[in-house]
């Protein structure tokens, strides 16, 4: 009950390109308790989906693991062989990825992609093989009627070219929930949707969490989807923390110019007259970095003093910000 | 597009303030001994058949009865003067080889420079001005596309005889199919783009736009095309040397020493050998050089 | 697969074909030379004789006409005379076809079976050594002169090591009633085991030549198409699903992989009856190939248009195949 769910130390990622060593990962520390849901803020390049690309050891060449310590249910992950490895994924711990159309493989239905994970990890399965197959797919498709897909049975053999943007998401979200994994980590799940359908996925993914009591990770660059449906957020910046705290404080109470920025650029229906600010400048690249600020070059507040490493400091109950300037507000 | 485990967009890493995209590339394909090599191979094919009286030992045709069917100089019974031996009438293989290569690199090099004019221009104007243009070539190109290549080439040269100008002919009246091809599929995906508009926009009459604006834009894909099929037709045109069907004797061809060379296969094996072995090592070049300038200019080719 | 569409597909092959043969007619009308002069040589025959052959070969009618005559012909399977070897073209033709297919067959079982294995390991195991041979083996097969590497094969394994003969399709006293007129698969069904080792032998180097260029070709699109595979998301899902590399690979990657390898090796079909013709010739083999280029020196035109015919059919066929393997495998692609 008091180890967390997940745990992430000094994580250091990086990729060994033509082009020198680019660092997509630098020194991420987190946590996920249990039940809970984190959510993860950045734009593209942050290293959002990298790290937890590293979570779930698909990180490839030429990408490796640098350094750092990744804990699931206190049990060191970096260094796992493969066979351990594949037994946790898809098992304990479950992935979505952005675009449905691309993640589902267009030459099979489907059932027998939903079938195949369940065959692979379901430990209650019983009998022949061929028993197993008929028990699978039963349970494929009270998932599928778990996530509303409507007429699940008759559309069971479907492929997936066959169902809309929103159906492909839930039947995703039904692959990756079909073993009841202990986290989920959903990368962008709604970006690639219409807003109305958005809100419907959001809102299975919130409903499934409080049914199986599982961790959720959600990836976005939304800030508003964050503020609805998380308890904590992150917020990540050319591939590290620089905010992070319960989910009201930091909308509330941003600290990290960054943050900032990324509320004050979302147009709000309650305030029409307020003029929308966009951050300037664009980020920086990821080969070579001096220890300085990252997001200097494009702060309103930088100083000389923000030339050297900076680290995250408390500020507030549970509210941590990688900045010097924090609390000041323009 | 996920990128959990993906290398981050490095095309945006450029390079050295001031260096070009091409530049980088060539730079690229210029760092890899490999194609390096090949290209200095190649290079060397060419200057041999340019030069092939300078490099030439002997006289590719003069024939000494005496000195036939000499084994290659590091065996037994060889002559160093006659480094890679002598064929049934006494004629150096060496010389021939050398000689040969006129043949091969001046016909491939004809045929292609043919089809790809007239494929070109044909594409161009099938995808440009499509209408019943691109009708009657495209109807023209699936037909010509019916024809396995080698049985049309043979074809034709059955009715037109054997010799250097019929080869050509012969095998440009297939080639061109290819470069129309893609010439039609980028001028189409080119018709409408903004800098197209524009020059329509001013006034410029249809054969301006087409080639001042869209051919020097599909120029690329054209050439790598091309490089490819350069290949494809030395082997093609000492296929038919070998058959008898393309350049006639008296005159050295790869593939006719080859053929010649079959009667001899028991005992004197390096006559089919070596000619044989030169058709390899030039298209094996030509490839090489293709394959890694294709891989150059490739924006996925990360490692 | 919507049946109408099929049928729709296949009727628009007839332009294709029509063209084809109007190409191939013409290609016949331009050859120098009178037919009936060449046909009779020196024989002598009455001024009456030789207008009567001109009237029953159609030679009198305008061109027009006698393209239909030649199409109609066609239809019936009447191709004219094959004077050189005193039977009707079309006979002759049908007696050398059997050995041309069996050899395309096995080299295209030998393309298939070596291509797709060293294709699917080259992209897994990218750019390790095992990669890079394989790489540098396809190169030098794509480079390769087929005669050559044919001769080359026969003084290795013929003249110097005496493991396999020299040339044609089977030996004496190695008779068998024909069934399918494949001699590998006739042997075998008259249960005459050693007749099928004669055949196999004789078909293997030729076998080897033919197929070897179209493995390496094979080999590389299915390298490539495999790599590019490996690269998409439904990979990364299929991994973070928690699969086995097996079935990662096995089972999500390659059928994937494989559309453009199956349709590639379709259309090389095609090519391969080209190359049968060098290859036939380098090995003696009775085939098709082998007539053509013999009748091309004899002058044996009505031979060489029914057989430019015959190949360009086919190759029509083929390519008509491919598209439509290419949406059977392929189900988002529709006919």
């Amino acid at each position: 009950m008091n180890i967390p769910v997940l745990e992430i130390e000094n994580l250091k990622t990086c990729f060994d390109t033509r082009d020198g060593m680019v660092t997509a990962v630098d020194g991420v520390s987190l946590k996920v308790n249990k039940g809970e849901c984190l959510g993860i803020v950045g734009e593209s390049g942050s290293g959002k989906s990298v790290t937890f690309g590293s979570v779930m050891g698909l990180v490839k060449k030429p990408g490796f693991i640098a350094e750092g310590s990744i804990r699931f249910n206190g049990r060191e992950l970096v260094g796992l062989n493969g066979k351990e490895y594949r037994r946790l994924r898809g098992k304990e711990i479950a992935m979505t990825m952005q675009d449905a159309l691309t993640a589902l493989n267009p030459a099979y239905t489907v059932s027998n992609q939903i079938i195949e994970v369940l065959l692979a990890h379901d430990d209650a399965l019983t009998g022949s093989r061929r028993s197993k197959k008929k028990q699978a797919r039963g349970k494929a498709i009270e998932m599928m009627q778990l996530v509303g897909i409507p007429a699940a049975e008759s559309r069971l053999d479907d492929y997936p070219h066959q169902f809309s943007g929103g159906m492909r998401q839930r039947i995703m979200i039904a692959i990756a929930l079909s073993c009841k994994p202990t986290l989920l980590i959903a990368d962008e799940p709604t970006t690639a949707l219409d807003v109305t359908i958005q809100a419907q996925v959001l809102e299975l993914i919130a409903d499934i969490q409080d049914k199986l009591v599982m961790s959720v990770v959600l990836i976005t660059h939304d800030l508003g989807v964050v503020a609805e449906y998380c308890d904590r957020v992150m917020v990540m910046y050319a591939g590290q923390i620089v905010e992070s705290g319960p989910t009201r404080d930091v909308i509330d109470n941003p600290q990290h110019p960054y943050t900032q920025g990324l509320l004050n650029s979302i147009p709000r229906l309650s305030d029409l007259d307020r003029k929308i600010t966009p951050i300037e400048g664009s980020v920086p690249e990821l080969i070579g970095l001096a220890e300085e600020c990252r997001f200097m070059g494009r702060c309103l507040k930088a100083t000389d003093a923000c030339k050297t490493l900076i680290e995250m400091r408390d500020n507030g109950v549970d509210h941590q910000v990688r900045c010097i300037n924090a609390g000041m507000v323009l | 597009m996920t990128d959990i485990g993906s290398t981050p967009d490095m095309n945006k890493l450029n390079t050295v303030a001031g260096e070009t995209l091409f530049k980088r590339n060539m730079k690229l394909f210029a760092s890899s001994k490999l194609s390096l090599f090949f290209s200095a191979m190649a290079i060397g094919f060419i200057l041999m058949a340019l030069g092939a009286p300078l490099f030439a030992p002997h006289d590719p045709n003069e024939a000494d009865l005496f000195l036939r069917l000499l084994p290659p100089a590091w065996m037994e019974g060889g002559d160093w003067s006659y480094v890679l031996g002598t064929d049934a009438l006494g004629r150096d293989v060496l010389s021939r080889i050398i000689y040969g290569s006129r043949g091969s690199i001046f016909i491939g090099a004809c045929v292609i420079l043919v089809a790809t004019t007239v494929g070109v221009l044909a594409g161009l104007a099938a995808g440009y001005l499509g209408g019943w243009v691109d009708v009657v070539i495209s109807r023209l190109v699936d037909i010509l596309l019916g024809f396995p290549y080698l049985i049309f080439a043979i074809a034709l040269i059955a009715m037109s005889g054997p010799g250097l100008q019929n080869i050509i002919f012969a095998l440009a009246y297939k080639e061109w199919v290819i470069p129309c091809r893609v010439v039609r599929g980028e001028t189409l995906a080119t018709r409408d783009v903004e800098y197209v508009e524009a020059a329509r926009a001013m006034g410029a009459s249809k054969r301006y736009i087409m080639l001042k604006e869209i051919l020097p834009n599909i120029l690329s894909p054209v050439m790598v095309v091309s490089t490819v099929r350069m290949a494809h037709v030395i082997i093609l045109e000492a296929s038919l040397s070998f058959l008898g069907l393309g350049v006639q004797p008296p005159t050295a061809s790869w593939g006719s020493m080859v053929a010649d060379g079959r009667s001899y296969m028991l005992d004197e094996w390096w006559l089919s050998t070596f000619p044989g072995l030169a058709i390899l090592l030039l298209v094996l070049s030509i490839n090489v050089v293709s394959q890694g300038l294709r891989d150059a200019f490739d924006p996925k080719f990360h490692d | 697969m919507n049946l109408g569409k099929f049928v729709e597909r296949l009727l628009q092959l007839i332009p294709v074909l029509f063209g084809v043969s109007t190409i191939v007619f013409v290609m016949m009308l331009f050859t120098p030379g009178d037919p009936v002069d060449i046909m009779l040589g020196d024989q002598h025959v009455t001024e009456q004789m030789e207008r009567a052959l001109r009237h029953d070969m159609g030679l009198d009618l305008p061109p027009v006409e006698r393209f239909f005559k030649f199409l109609g012909n066609a239809a019936k399977g009447d191709f004219g005379l094959s004077y050189y070897h005193r039977a009707p073209v079309a006979e002759v033709i049908a007696s050398r076809l059997p050995a041309t297919i069996e050899l395309s067959l096995v080299a295209l079982i030998i393309g298939l079976t070596i291509s797709i294995p060293l294709g699917v390991l080259a992209a897994v195991k990218k750019n390790s050594m095992f990669d890079r041979i394989a790489t540098v083996t396809s190169l030098f097969g794509i480079s390769m002169p087929g005669f050559w590497f044919g001769i080359l094969l026969l003084i290795l394994f013929a003249v110097n090591l005496h493991w396999l003969p020299v040339a044609g399709r089977s030996g004496f006293s190695f008779e068998v009633e024909p069934i399918t007129h494949l001699l590998l698969v006739d042997s075998l069904l008259r249960g005459r085991p050693d007749a099928f080792w004669d055949a196999l032998k004789h078909i293997t180097l030729p076998a080897i030549t033919l197929g070897l260029p179209l493995a390496s070709i094979l080999m590389r699109v299915t390298r490539a198409s495999m790599l590019d595979v490996l690269d998409r998301d439904y990979i990364t899902f299929a991994e973070a699903k928690g699969l086995s590399r097996m079935k990662v690979i096995g089972k999500h990657a390659l059928k994937n992989a494989l559309i453009p390898t199956v349709t590639v090796a379709a259309l090389q079909a095609g090519s391969l009856l080209g190359g049968s013709m060098v290859v036939e010739t380098v090995f003696g083999w009775p085939g098709l190939g082998r007539l053509v280029v013999e009748s091309i020196f004899v002058r044996n035109y009505p031979l060489i248009q029914a057989a430019v015919l015959f190949y360009a059919f086919t190759y029509v066929m083929l390519n008509f195949v491919a598209d439509i393997l290419y949406t059977v495998l392929n189900p988002r692609v529709k006919l």
